[in-house]
């Protein structure tokens, strides 16, 4: 377990809100595709 | 040759009817001569450092003229629109005629301003020159650079809803690098004698007045017939 | 989705865990900053480029709009420059972070300060000028004709400003050695290449995320009229 001050944990974090970010947009891009299907 | 005729009719007509009216030139005396009353009471002559009055001088010049400005530059589209004259302005005179004739009367009235605020200003603020003929300059470029973004912004700004505060909104950030240049000339001309420390700062207005003005000749037709 | 789609998300995916792993352990720490801070770097230059990207976008997609008056194209100005806001914002916080870790306070107007202050002022006049035109039309070539004044006012800011004032800002070479004017490290640069595609990528999906949902809006206004 690194200490707690580490750049570890810095990283971990920001990859974190990497995966956040990524996710919601993937989210957002399948409804958008969804969507698409539906308008004609 | 007769756009230029054009023009200085639109001119014309724009200074007629300002005289009979009066508006925009009282809005703007009155709103410089207030700020400048407010400032210079608690300020005046010696409350600043005798090293910090050229800094202080010349930015508080400018904020001045800059607001004052404000209030009274968007009236030449405001107030067509409003009027719902502009319909008839737009068949009676080709575009750039329009925007030169506006243009011009925005010049005239900032020039105006100008002589009108500047010795006032010297007086209650003690606001002491070293190179006159160089304040002159500043001056003369700061007018027309602010006349010509004022008067694009004003074309845009009248065709929308609630104006006056737009106005502000949309010319700060472009008016924002002249004002620092026009700020940064005039602390030249109030500590420095030579002509020659001006120029950097000079051709930095000339150039954006330059491309500002060259910008608005393609991008007016657009906003005026739209 | 296409399967080429699917493999780019999932290629961006990768690419931006690689690069912030290598902006902590791969890339060597700046010497002449505090601790770790240089570190910023990664992710504070990408942020600035974008929202310059945005900026470029917004102006070649208001030319479109008023050359072939395709609300679409005016769509396109709009999403360019609402991500371009959302950049300039993170940027701005990164570099604030920066300079309190580095100089000691969040803003020290700094000319590149500035610029960036004025970027966001433009982009949000922008807006507001956009909100107070009803008909879309007549705001996308309005909107159209203050972007692109606003364009050619802007390299004054951002080239002639920073060259007359003095500047706080680290140059863009950055030495490993401290010394100054000597090319950043290999590694630092290679990060830094790698961050700057990273964030063009992500830029340009959040992006195309943005024009598929308004020509979705448009269409359906279409169709419900």
């Amino acid at each position: 377990m690194p200490a707690p001050e580490s750049l570890f944990w810095v990283a971990a974090v920001t990859i974190g809100i990497w995966i956040g970010i990524f996710l919601y947009c993937l989210s957002l891009e399948r409804r958008l595709s969804k969507l698409e299907e539906e308008t004609p | 040759m007769n756009l230029l005729i054009e023009s200085f009719t639109i001119l014309r007509k724009e200074l007629t009817s300002e005289l009979r009216s009066r508006v925009a030139v009282s809005s703007v005396g009155l709103f410089a001569l207030t700020t400048l009353v407010a400032v210079a009471y608690q300020i005046g002559p010696y409350r600043i450092h005798e090293q910090d009055r050229p800094h202080l001088h010349a930015a508080l010049l400018w904020i001045i003229v800059f607001f004052a400005a404000s209030s009274g530059l968007p009236r030449v589209f405001v107030k067509e629109e409003d009027a719902h004259t502009a319909k008839s302005l737009r068949l009676a005179a080709r575009p750039g005629a329009v925007f030169a004739g506006k243009f011009l009367f925005n010049l005239v009235l900032l020039l105006g301003l100008e002589a009108f605020l500047v010795p006032l200003f010297a007086v209650f603020m003690g606001f002491s020159v070293a190179n006159l003929p160089a304040l002159v300059l500043v001056l003369v470029a700061g007018a027309l650079g602010l006349a010509s973004s004022a008067t694009m912004v004003a074309a845009i700004i009248s065709r929308a809803t609630g104006s006056a505060t737009l106005f502000v909104v949309l010319s700060v950030p472009l008016v924002l690098p002249m004002l620092v240049f026009l700020i940064q000339g005039t602390r030249t001309a109030a500590t420095v004698p030579e002509l020659s420390a001006l120029l950097p700062s000079l051709r930095a207005v000339v150039s954006l007045t330059g491309v500002t003005l060259v910008s608005s000749a393609f991008l007016f037709p657009v906003v005026w017939h739209d | 989705m296409t399967k080429t789609k699917k493999a780019s998300l999932a290629l961006l995916f990768l690419w931006f865990c690689v690069v912030i792993w290598a902006a902590f352990f791969y890339a060597p720490k700046a010497a002449g900053f505090k601790g770790e801070s240089s570190r910023i770097v990664f992710f504070h230059v990408p942020q600035a480029w974008v929202a310059v990207l945005a900026f470029c976008v917004n102006l070649v997609a208001s030319l479109r709009y008023l050359r072939h008056r395709n609300l679409l194209d005016d769509a396109r100005a709009a999403a360019a420059a609402r991500l371009g806001l959302l950049f300039a914002v993170l940027a701005t916080v990164s570099g604030s972070l920066f300079a309190k870790v580095m100089w000691g306070s969040f803003w020290n107007w700094d000319p590149r300060e500035v610029s960036i202050a004025i970027l966001l002022l433009i982009y949000a006049a922008y807006f507001a000028l956009r909100q107070a035109v009803s008909d879309p039309e007549r705001r996308g070539s309005l909107a159209a004709a203050y972007a692109i004044l606003a364009f050619v006012t802007m390299p004054f800011l951002v080239f002639v400003v920073p060259r007359i004032y003095w500047s706080l800002h680290p140059d863009t070479i950055i030495s490993a050695q401290g010394s100054v004017k000597v090319q950043m490290h290999p590694r630092m640069f290679q990060v830094l290449v790698g961050s700057l595609l990273g964030f063009t990528g992500l830029f340009w999906w959040l992006y195309s995320l943005e024009v598929r949902l308004s020509r979705l809006r448009l269409r359906r206004e279409e169709g419900g009229e």
